[in-house]
């Protein structure tokens, strides 16, 4: 551990969204100064863990201690070099995000928009002190406060879908932290003597190895819920009934990505790379990731809603990055850990772009969106771009990550891992390339069906006479799969409030999609502008990871693990 | 055979204790009335006083007041003294327990449990 | 500065004395019970600062003798019955203070009247006092029972059938567990004749020179054993002996549960932890392991019972009721682990210094009991005064209360969430060193069940706050014509008394600012543990 300078700027990072809270609560009466809030505290935020970015790329660390929360466990946080990774890639997207969800929420003119804003400020604090987390025991304090920050906006919509997914939630995450997490946290603390990051590791190559499995078990196990690893995953497909901001920057990037990086910390800090290849747990976390990977990859396939698919690529992408930590050595981790910024740059956008679309022409099933392109050009060049990244193509940020993964496999001899890869890669193409194809190469009336969507595998039942789509908005969807998302529109609410969104009216309309031209006459800037801003931060990421300061943190991370 | 003579014989209070401790528990349980659950409650409280005097039993001792200057044996006073204690607590308990019958009783007009259940589940 | 022994003694007689008092002033000046409690427990937090100064700063475990027969005698056992403050105690007597007060703020507009009720209270209060001060066996059934007493009075109190129905089952259950402790004690004293605490202990570890052996083996003792743990289990309602505590709960009155709630089962519970730590020690349970075997089975079963009762549970106060007997399982089963033998040997070396797992569980039990009982206590305030202004009593009617009672609703969010165990708050404190007793001691099926509390606490909190805030009023309860809010016949609504708001505004920051309280709990318990585990 490298000498810690003290500092207030860690906790700060996490304060200071929490201190909006109350600022956003008071201001209810006056949506711009409230939204205000959040985006100074985003800013804020950004540039407090900005600030600390160049001397941790010298290699200090920043640290702030309460002091002992329990004897033997200090409530304490240090910015070391992944948790820079995270923290600067939360705060960095939330900028964008502040912005985003002013748009989405106006344009929906959806209700409790302060709890909403104050909510997601509260989450994102939690997802900073994650980050920031010492050892394991602030790590978990943070873990539970960031179900509990997170849930209110999951359930935002107050209709049965959404309550049914708020309590699958609940119950997940909370039997993923409160149960499986502190319990393992517990197990190494009663092994090792201490939870601090990087410490634990001598008490554990010492103690029974059947105990040490257990609490390795327990704890991935406990973060896997979070990350959505198989078989745990489910919650996340349902969690897709919350709007779409929460659905990009929390279940894309801040929520998702904390279970990834709690991983990260267990496989890297906790147990260390040699004492993980010695209990043999690490091929365990491969395989199950490699599971992951290809089954949710093969159900993307299937799902017409957007949102949809766009979670079960999610819960594919997470794996890639547990896979590289379970492969470990150097090039492997490399990868994992550059796959966390990323994906979280193309998802996002790729959220972004799916909301964008709801609001503007309430369409949400990639069956109507044949043609979109001419409506919303900007838009599905951004998806465009960012699904091209997702599938690996270079120049775009998805592709040095893979390469790593890839290259990192075989060094370490697990080269099946890398054929697990490949394919998946070939699964990303086939489930996003008709998404972007139909938008600008078809339109609503030449397009064609859909053969894994509609044909006997997938969602819908083949038309009887098995003939031609006729050019009619997808009716009858009880036979999809059973998913909350599945059966109603992402953002339902109730129908007293919003009467003029009544149905379900998606789709191109009677005379096909309108032309909106490039200019941005296609929707709100308050949207359009993020959602471009991360698509070129994507296209940064992939031409020069290294100047872009996300490959240079991780290589110090992977030096100081190796050493 | 031996043990059951001498436990007859000269241990027959702590014999009688747990049998009134028994029916006492058994008139708290399986009584219908409730003034007769109060009853049970009042003999098995008893059944605790018996065994305390009899716990304090000496052979051939008088009881424990003491004139100065005498001597001799005496039984033990400190359990005739916790008998006391409960026998107020019980008295306290009982006029308690009866105090709320009384309301009971004026309130719903039966004293029996089943009906009371009856009466108390269609409100 | 006198002598602080007069502390203990002043802390158990003023509210008896006020009581008569109350009953009294009732004779010259209605409606003047409040004051006297008032002033009453008053002057009984000043002695609760004087003793807190005396047993954690000052010279520490204070005895006081009543009467001063002192220890004559060649045995040196005491004659009289002693008071005894030390560390565990005073923090017991710490929340007694507190929760005496705050009920008093709550229940002046919101509870029953009349000095009568009032005098019960005080009773109440200094019934308490004593079975947390007291150093004598038999002293401790007398003021059990004087708790008993005052308790079933005040659940009858608001002059109802209905409380007084579950008032009289209470009374018999609640006398029948007394009783079977008073057979212990009885037991015990025909082993070793002395009802002291102190020399009790000292007589069945076989320390006077009179004593051939350890008495822990004797069948006297361990049938004595099994009478108190029985009768104990029964006062802080352990399943399957928590029948009374349901009822009770919910037919008091609103004011009446939040003190029953916060203070009666956990001063029961505190003394079994005394009678286990103290009198039997751990040394009893390393001679009879499946003592402690069967306590922590007991309690485990109660956990998981009492949390599965609570979801079944459609009225609010009931199923706060089974969450008590959920979260009293959870402390019995730390006093468990303190004495389990495996626990007793098991170091965890942390920084240096090492600590058994048993020392955790005594730590974990003294931050759960005080910390339990202000969560629950806070959460009856809320949901009391919810009852009173918004007359929702059923978990469905608490639909949009989140909008209506936003402060109550976010107390009882807050207080809900401790409960489960969420950090950083003193619910989770107390689960974090019970188990890592468990988990340091092996004991692994209660490890087990004490990480899957967690769930289990929320799946019936989860239904409450998802209700608060997240479903419509026309959701929840369809058959509903108009807008019913208030209890008020027509249209004015009532809103909370602004002692009842602070109460519970209070309670809930104290929830939390105990969370953060783990290492002064630690440093201040550190002499009695050491008492315990080294003598």
């Amino acid at each position: 551990m490298t000498e810690a300078i003290y500092s207030l700027r860690p906790l700060l990072a996490v304060l200071v969204s929490a201190i909006a809270i109350p600022l956003i609560v008071a201001s209810y009466r006056r949506p711009n100064v409230r939204e205000g809030w959040s985006v100074a505290a985003a800013l804020a935020k950004f540039g407090i863990i900005a600030s600390m970015l160049p001397a941790v790329l010298a290699g200090e660390e920043f640290r702030w201690s309460f002091g002992a929360y329990v004897p033997g466990v200090e409530f304490a946080l240090r910015a070391d070099a992944l948790g820079m990774l995270f923290a600067l890639l939360a705060s960095f997207l939330w900028v964008f995000t502040a912005f985003y969800a002013t748009g989405y929420m106006r344009g929906l003119d959806e209700h409790s928009q302060t709890r909403f804003f104050a909510a997601f400020a509260g989450s994102l604090s939690a997802a900073v002190g994650i980050a920031f987390a010492e050892n394991l025991l602030t790590i978990f304090v943070f873990y539970e406060l960031l179900s509990v920050a997170t849930y209110p906006l999951v359930a935002h919509n107050e209709d049965e879908e959404a309550r049914i997914a708020g309590r699958k939630y609940l119950a997940y995450t909370f039997f993923g932290g409160g149960v499986l997490v502190l319990g393992g946290t517990v197990l190494v603390f009663a092994l090792a003597g201490t939870t601090t990051f990087g410490e634990t590791a001598a008490g554990l190559a010492t103690a029974d190895p059947t105990l040490a499995r257990a609490a390795f078990a327990m704890l991935a196990a406990g973060f896997g819920v979070k990350a959505a690893l198989m078989p745990a995953h489910s919650w996340l497909p349902d969690a897709m009934v919350a709007p779409t901001p929460v659905s990009g920057l929390l279940h894309a990037v801040a929520v998702v990505k904390s279970g990834v990086f709690g991983i990260a910390r267990v496989v890297l800090d906790v147990f260390g790379p040699e004492l993980v290849t010695d209990l043999g747990v690490g091929v365990l976390l491969a395989a199950l990731a490699a599971f992951t990977l290809t089954v949710a990859s093969i159900i993307a396939l299937r799902q017409d809603r957007l949102k949809a698919r766009l979670a079960y690529s999610t819960i594919s992408q997470l794996s890639y990055i547990i896979l590289g930590l379970g492969v470990l050595g150097p090039t492997a981790i490399k990868g994992a850990l550059l796959h966390i910024p990323a994906h979280a740059f193309m998802k996002l956008t790729l959220f972004f772009c799916a909301g964008i679309i709801h609001v503007e022409t309430h369409t949400d099933y990639i069956s109507e969106m044949d043609g979109i392109g001419k409506r919303m050009p900007l838009t599905m060049t951004a998806f465009a771009v960012a699904a091209a990244g997702m599938a690996g193509i270079p120049l775009i940020a998805g592709f040095v990550s893979k390469w790593f993964l890839l290259i990192g496999s075989v060094e370490t001899g697990q080269a099946v891992f890398a054929l697990v890869l490949l394919v998946s890669g070939v699964l990303n193409i086939a489930y996003f390339w008709p998404i972007v194809y139909g938008a600008f190469f078809e339109s609503a009336d030449t397009a064609d069906e859909k053969p894994l969507v509609r044909g006997p595998f997938g969602g819908h039942t083949p038309v009887p006479d098995g003939g031609t789509r006729s050019g009619e908005s997808p009716v009858d969807r009880s036979e999809e799969t059973n998913y909350a998302v599945d059966r109603n529109p992402s953002d339902h609410h109730s129908e007293e409030a919003h009467e003029e969104h009544d149905a379900h009216h998606g789709g191109p309309g009677p005379d096909g999609w309108q032309w909106a031209g490039w200019t941005g006459a296609e929707g709100s800037w308050l949207m359009l502008g993020p959602i471009l801003a991360i698509a070129a931060g994507s296209v940064v990421l992939g031409i020069v990871p290294y100047e872009a300061v996300f490959l240079e943190l991780i290589e110090q991370i992977v030096a100081g693990v190796s050493a | 055979m031996n043990v059951v003579v001498d436990l007859l014989t000269t241990q027959y209070t702590y014999a009688l204790f747990a049998l009134l401790m028994g029916i006492g528990l058994y008139m708290m349980v399986a009584s219908e009335n409730l003034v007769k659950k109060v009853i049970g409650l009042n003999v098995f409280q008893t059944a605790l006083f018996l065994f305390f005097v009899s716990s304090a039993y000496v052979v051939g001792g008088s009881a424990p007041i003491v004139p100065s200057g005498a001597s001799g044996r005496f039984v033990s006073p400190l359990p005739q003294v916790i008998v006391l204690t409960a026998i107020v607590v019980g008295v306290a308990l009982t006029a308690v327990a009866l105090s709320l019958i009384v309301r009971i009783y004026g309130e719903y007009g039966t004293l029996r449990e089943e009906a009371l259940r009856e009466v108390r589940a269609d409100e | 500065m006198s002598d602080a022994t007069l502390a203990p003694i002043g802390l158990i007689v003023v509210p008896i004395i006020a009581a008569a008092l109350s009953l009294a002033a009732g004779l010259v000046r209605d409606r003047s019970g409040w004051m006297v409690a008032l002033a009453a427990l008053l002057v009984e937090a000043v002695l609760m600062i004087w003793l807190v100064d005396a047993v954690y700063r000052g010279p520490g475990r204070l005895v006081h003798e009543l009467g001063a027969y002192g220890r004559p005698g060649s045995d040196g056992f005491a004659v009289g019955i002693e008071l005894v403050a030390d560390e565990l105690s005073v923090l017991v007597v710490v929340l007694i203070s507190v929760v005496s007060l705050g009920v008093l703020a709550i229940s002046r507009r919101g509870g029953p009247r009349g000095n009568a009720f009032y005098s019960a209270y005080l009773l109440l209060a200094g019934g308490l006092m004593g079975v947390s001060l007291t150093g004598d066996l038999f002293n401790m059934f007398v003021f059990l029972e004087i708790v008993g007493l005052a308790t079933y009075t005040l659940v009858a109190a608001d002059r109802s059938a209905e409380s007084a129905v579950a008032a009289l089952k209470y009374l018999l259950i609640g006398t029948t567990g007394a009783s079977l402790f008073l057979v212990g004690v009885g037991y015990l004293f025909l082993a070793t004749g002395t009802l002291n605490m102190a020399d009790l202990a000292a007589m069945l570890a076989g320390e006077p020179s009179f004593v051939e052996e350890a008495l822990y083996g004797d069948t006297l003792v361990v049938a004595g054993f099994g009478f108190i743990t029985a009768g104990l289990l029964v006062k802080s309602a352990i399943f399957p002996l928590h029948t009374w505590q349901p009822d009770a709960y919910s037919a008091a009155a609103d004011s009446v549960t939040v003190y029953i709630s916060a203070l009666a089962s956990t001063v029961a519970a505190y003394a079994f932890a005394r009678v286990m730590l103290t009198v039997f020690t751990p040394a009893f349970f390393e001679v009879n392991p499946i003592a402690a075997t069967a306590i922590v089975t007991l309690a485990s079963v109660s956990i998981v019972a009492g949390s599965v009762l609570a979801v079944m549970q459609r009225r609010v106060k009931r199923m706060l009721a089974y969450s008590s007997v959920s979260q009293f399982g959870l402390i019995i089963a730390a006093i468990g682990i303190a004495v389990h033998p495996a626990a007793v040997d098991a170091g965890i070396p942390f920084a240096g210094i090492e600590r058994t797992a048993a020392e955790f569980a005594v730590i974990g039990t003294a931050i759960h009991l005080v910390g339990h009982g202000l969560i629950k206590g806070g959460l009856f305030a809320a949901v009391g005064t919810i009852a009173r202004t918004e007359g929702a009593r059923t978990v469905a009617e608490y639909a949009e209360l989140g909008r209506r009672a936003p402060v109550r609703s976010a107390a009882i969010a807050v207080l809900a969430l401790a409960l489960v165990g969420v950090p950083p708050t003193v619910g989770f404190l107390g689960k974090w060193y019970i188990a890592l007793g468990a988990v340091g001691a092996g004991l692994w099926p209660l490890a087990v069940v004490i990480f899957a509390s967690t769930v289990l606490t929320l799946t019936y909190v989860a239904r409450l706050l998802e209700r608060l805030y997240f479903t419509p009023r026309s959701v929840a309860l369809p058959d509903r014509v108009a807008a019913d809010g208030g209890t008020a016949a027509a249209g004015e609504p009532i809103s909370p008394t602004v002692g009842a708001i602070v109460v519970i505004v209070l309670a809930t920051i104290g929830v939390v600012a105990l969370g953060f309280a783990g290492t002064e709990v630690t440093e201040a318990l550190d002499p009695f543990i050491a008492e315990v585990f080294n003598s």
